[in-house]
């Protein structure tokens, strides 16, 4: 594979980070405009973990998803309070005062010689992990894959266990879980804390991709889309978001001859579509019955032998 | 002292144009309880068309602005069509994505239209810069404000005495039964949105005059202020609207002088998110937000 197609599947790849963390948050009924901001937060822990306290790379992601996580959290608990459009703008709004803030901060240490770390809108620059270490492009989107691999399971797993089931029945009916003697606000908040964990693996893996991260990236653009891949992909299992991942930035590479009109034909292709399917290719239901075809199938294989 | 003054004059001016768009967004949101993402971008194309016009054809400036107008009516009434009328009425969240992802398609259509970044926007005059006391007032800033508050009191008397107001609404309070009474909710819901896009084209075209230029950000930039402004004022409310774009756009001016640039839109996100947390309904929406809020303690 060249560089070329690599990058391209690593991006695939990142972006399926934020777009899971969206996704998990829409399981639980609310609409995050602001997933970019924990994606932001974790790129920039995980930079400073590496290229300015110099930990090695594990750590790097751990204290990005950590520092995502709380502070998604947090918000999360300030939040709690809102619903449906009012949610939807206070994490927008929070997500633009994270970009704002960092196109202001400028924290910079020596290292060996140089200067590193945030510089307001310069960005922050030499987060040279991979360089340091010899690591190909290849090599580290065997890693992004891994991981998100093990996330993957991890929420596939979530969804068969009672936690799954207790963040449908938030996104169904706040109240009736509540009846039912649920911790609603406990719930919430890790719901809110473990999209936060998801942006921020992904942040962290993508300031180590590209060696350098600028708040221009996290705006309010990757969020959306964030959160139009999982209604795009289907809200029935955790494969919907990675779906509407490949079928945006797939589609973006591979149809080149309508370059220039990308947005023109996907944004009327994907209206129709929500037209027909208003929650995703791979909605509850559809998922639903290719479940039971599965089991179906399997049940006569089991039979026949 | 002065300094404070003539900030919040400023503010209170540029602030109209914001109240203008925030209009934009409650009336969508009153008479169909959805956002509509593709606001800013149905503008900035019907700005764009505008601008071609003048740009290849030098025309008048009276021309660009009813072509703004009107191409900005049209746009508003593709996106009702397809995003809105379209999907069904428990689909709420794809609706927003559609208009999300049509608003991407507008602004590349407009772009398309006009290639280059920025373009020159013909500028348009009533009244001339004039000083009171020790104060400044903008020419282009004091006919934005006149012709804010002469839309606002338009609007007010459509909506309140007429039966075209009565009619939208009854619609917004309920469609079900606004349907029983025989109104065509599904017209009244078209209108709804011309009427919208026509506000946001007339606003559009004041502050593009006024800043004499135009840039592909226009359309993030115009749904993003329309958004906060309403949000300030509390969804659904048409004072509230007005309230919130003036004081975003004082806040805003308030931050840029004693701030700086930087803190402009910072602190704009800040006084949002803590109106949020705090406040949730908005200055005015509070009563909107608390009856919800008691109905659901009820059930």
């Amino acid at each position: 594979m060249d560089d070329y197609v690599i990058t391209v599947l690593s991006n695939i790849g990142m972006i399926s980070f934020v777009a899971l963390s969206a996704y998990l948050l829409l399981l639980t009924g609310v609409i995050s405009f602001g997933q970019q901001a924990y994606f932001g937060l974790g790129a920039y822990a995980a930079g400073a973990a590496t290229a300015m306290l110099l930990l090695p790379i594990w750590a790097g992601i751990l204290i990005g998803a950590c520092v995502a996580g709380l502070m998604a959290a947090l918000v999360g608990a300030l939040t709690l309070r809102l619903r449906g459009l009012y949610f939807s703008i206070s994490t927008l709004a929070f997500a633009e005062m994270v970009r704002l803030v960092l196109l202001i901060v400028e924290v910079q240490v020596e290292v060996d010689g140089e200067l590193v770390g945030p510089a307001g809108a310069e960005g922050f620059h030499d987060i040279r992990w991979m360089f340091e270490r010899d690591i190909s492009l290849g090599e580290f989107m065997l890693l992004i894959y891994a991981l998100l691999a093990l996330v993957l399971v991890a929420l596939l797993l979530i969804e068969r266990s009672r936690l799954g089931s207790i963040f449908r029945m938030l996104g169904s009916d706040d109240l009736l879980a509540d009846m039912q003697g649920l911790n609603v606000v406990g719930y919430r908040v890790l719901a809110a804390g473990l999209a936060g964990v998801l942006a921020g693996i992904g942040g962290a893996l993508y300031a180590h991709f590209t060696t350098y991260v600028e708040p221009q990236f996290f705006n309010v653009m990757l969020g959306v889309h964030a959160l139009a891949y999982g209604l795009i992909g289907g809200l029935g299992t955790a494969f919907g978001p990675l779906i509407g991942v490949a079928i945006d930035v797939g589609f973006l590479e591979a149809v080149r001859f309508i370059q220039g009109y990308r947005m023109i034909v996907f944004g009327g292709l994907v209206a129709l579509l929500l037209i027909f399917m208003p929650r995703g290719l791979l909605d509850e239901e559809r998922v639903h019955r290719l479940k039971a075809r599965f089991r179906r199938r399997g049940d006569a294989h089991a039979a026949g032998s | 002292m002065i300094d404070f003054v003539q900030n919040t004059v400023d503010g209170i001016m540029f602030g109209s144009s914001y109240a203008l768009l925030a209009i934009g967004f409650t009336i969508v949101f009153g008479v169909l309880r959805r956002i509509n993402l593709a606001f800013g971008a149905s503008i900035m194309l019907g700005a764009y068309a505008g601008t071609w016009l003048h740009v290849h054809y030098q025309v008048n400036v009276l021309v660009v602005a009813l072509t703004t107008l009107v191409c900005t009516v049209l746009a508003g009434i593709y996106v009702e069509r397809l995003c809105f009328r379209a999907i069904r009425r428990d689909a709420a969240l794809a609706s927003m994505v559609s208009s999300f992802v049509i608003w991407m398609q507008l602004e590349e259509a407009a772009v398309h239209l006009l290639p280059e970044r920025t373009y020159a926007f013909p500028s348009f005059f009533v009244a001339g810069s004039f000083e009171l006391g020790p104060f400044l007032f903008r020419g282009e800033q004091t006919t934005m404000l006149v012709l804010a508050a002469l839309m606002v009191g338009a609007l007010h008397l459509l909506l309140r005495h007429t039966r075209f107001g009565l009619a939208l609404r009854a619609v917004s309070e309920s469609p079900r039964a606004a349907a029983y009474m025989g109104i065509d909710t599904a017209w009244v819901m078209l209108c709804a949105f011309a009427l919208v896009s026509l506000v946001g084209g007339v606003a559009g075209f004041a502050i593009l005059a006024t800043d004499e230029q135009i840039t592909p950000f226009f359309g993030l930039w115009a749904t993003f202020k329309g958004l906060i402004a309403m949000m300030l004022g509390g969804m659904g409310s048409l004072p509230g609207a007005v309230l919130g774009g003036l004081l975003l756009g004082v806040i805003e001016a308030h931050a840029q002088w004693y701030l700086g640039n930087e803190y402009k839109d910072l602190s704009a996100y800040l006084l949002l998110f803590a109106m949020l947390v705090l406040r949730p309904g908005g200055i005015l929406g509070q009563r909107i937000h608390g009856r919800e809020a008691l109905a659901f303690r009820r059930v």
